[in-house]
């Protein structure tokens, strides 16, 4: 690079150029919500431990308005992080058992229908029917 | 026939004069049929000769002719006024490089990322050069979307990783690796992906996939990445389990 070079500096809100650089940065952002919200199960475990008294509480605070908003607007970036990964799966990892690799809409909606039936499946077990 | 008239802005950046890049606005006769190269190309002869740009086959061969055209990076040769005109043309030159002088970017980098992939077959013996090296039209399938890369760097326009980590290695790079890597006359695979299988190299890339959104060849590197992260692995799992062992 010579003195002369205008330098290059990447744009503070460059994610917001074009909608498929904020769907990225919705991507990633559901991946660090998926690691916290982790942190937030750890927690429930170590209420149960502290005791019957605890564990009621913090499951009343999960009840209330704001923890509700905040769970569907995390569960919203989860779902948008998963969607956009099974999306991505065909180019990922081509999936071939012809001579050309599975469209990535066909492994897309395999990847949807598995991850619907595992969840109805979980559901059934937790709350024993729908 | 002269249908109207156009509005480009175009970012100009002076190194004589030490100051910012800024915008100029030209307002310029308009055709249907006229590509934004063409645009720039009466402006330079009509308008203002001392705007530079660089180009040359006028056909989405020499890939030299790329810009930021209206936000996204185009081969200013092979993009339509008609498709982007919304107002005005705004054109910038690439992102994510240095400006040399108003579109002209530096790529050195780019030719240097490119030289350590060794993009072209790598033999430890030629043998005899007399000999044929035959290849069956499926050998040829396996690498032909990656040796479409026309070099143009749109890529690396396109990719945010690069703006924010000049180090990776990049898109096209990437993508003629597994070219050359897919070539059955090649031996050069395990370099190339000792190379690419580094912080720097394809484990950088985080997937945003917008360099194959502004392919103008579908070479699709983005995919290109992660199928070399697979064999990365494939390579790394097999040292570990066979040292010594083939990495393609």
């Amino acid at each position: 690079m010579t003195g002369r070079e205008y330098p290059w500096k990447r744009r503070p809100g460059w994610w917001l150029r074009n909608r498929r650089y904020l769907g990225f940065q919705l991507r990633e952002a559901g991946g660090v919500v998926c690691a916290l919200y982790g942190l937030v199960l750890l927690n429930m475990l170590i209420q149960l431990r502290e005791g019957e008294s605890a564990y009621t509480a913090f499951l009343d605070l999960l009840r209330t308005p704001p923890v509700l908003y905040l769970n569907l607007v995390l569960f919203a970036l989860v779902v948008w992080h998963a969607l956009t990964w099974f999306m991505l799966i065909g180019k990922a990892q081509p999936i071939q058992f012809t001579r050309q690799p599975l469209p990535w809409k066909v492994v897309f909606g395999v990847n949807v229908l598995l991850w619907l039936g595992v969840s109805g499946a979980v559901v059934y077990l937790i709350f024993g029917g729908i | 026939m002269v249908e109207s008239e156009v509005v480009f802005r175009v970012k100009r950046y002076r190194p004589e004069s030490g100051g910012r890049p800024t915008f100029q606005e030209y307002t310029i006769p308009y055709r249907s049929d006229m590509v934004v190269l063409d645009g720039l190309n009466y402006i330079k002869d009509h308008v203002d000769p001392t705007l530079t740009f660089r180009w040359s086959c006028r056909m989405g061969i020499c890939g030299s002719c790329g810009a930021d055209v209206n936000g996204q990076p185009r081969l200013t040769c092979g993009t339509y006024i008609r498709d982007v005109h919304k107002g005005a043309v705004t054109v910038e030159p690439l992102s994510n490089f240095p400006i040399l002088k108003d579109l002209v970017v530096d790529f050195d980098d780019f030719l240097n990322k490119l030289a350590s992939v060794t993009p072209y077959i790598v033999r430890k013996d030629w043998g005899d050069l007399t000999k044929e090296y035959v290849q069956y039209p499926e050998d040829v399938e396996a690498y032909r979307q990656q040796s479409l890369c026309i070099n143009c760097m749109l890529c690396y326009a396109a990719c945010p990783v690069f703006g924010s980590s000049p180090e990776f290695v990049g898109p096209a790079a990437s993508a003629l690796a597994l070219r050359y890597n897919r070539d059955t006359r090649d031996q050069g695979a395990d370099a190339r992906l000792a190379r690419l299988n580094t912080k720097t190299g394809i484990w950088e890339c985080t997937f945003v996939g917008e360099c194959s959104v502004v392919c103008p060849k579908d070479v699709d590197p983005a995919a290109a990445i992660q199928t070399l992260k697979f064999l990365a692995t494939m390579r790394h799992m097999r040292r570990l389990l066979m040292p010594g062992a083939s990495s393609r």
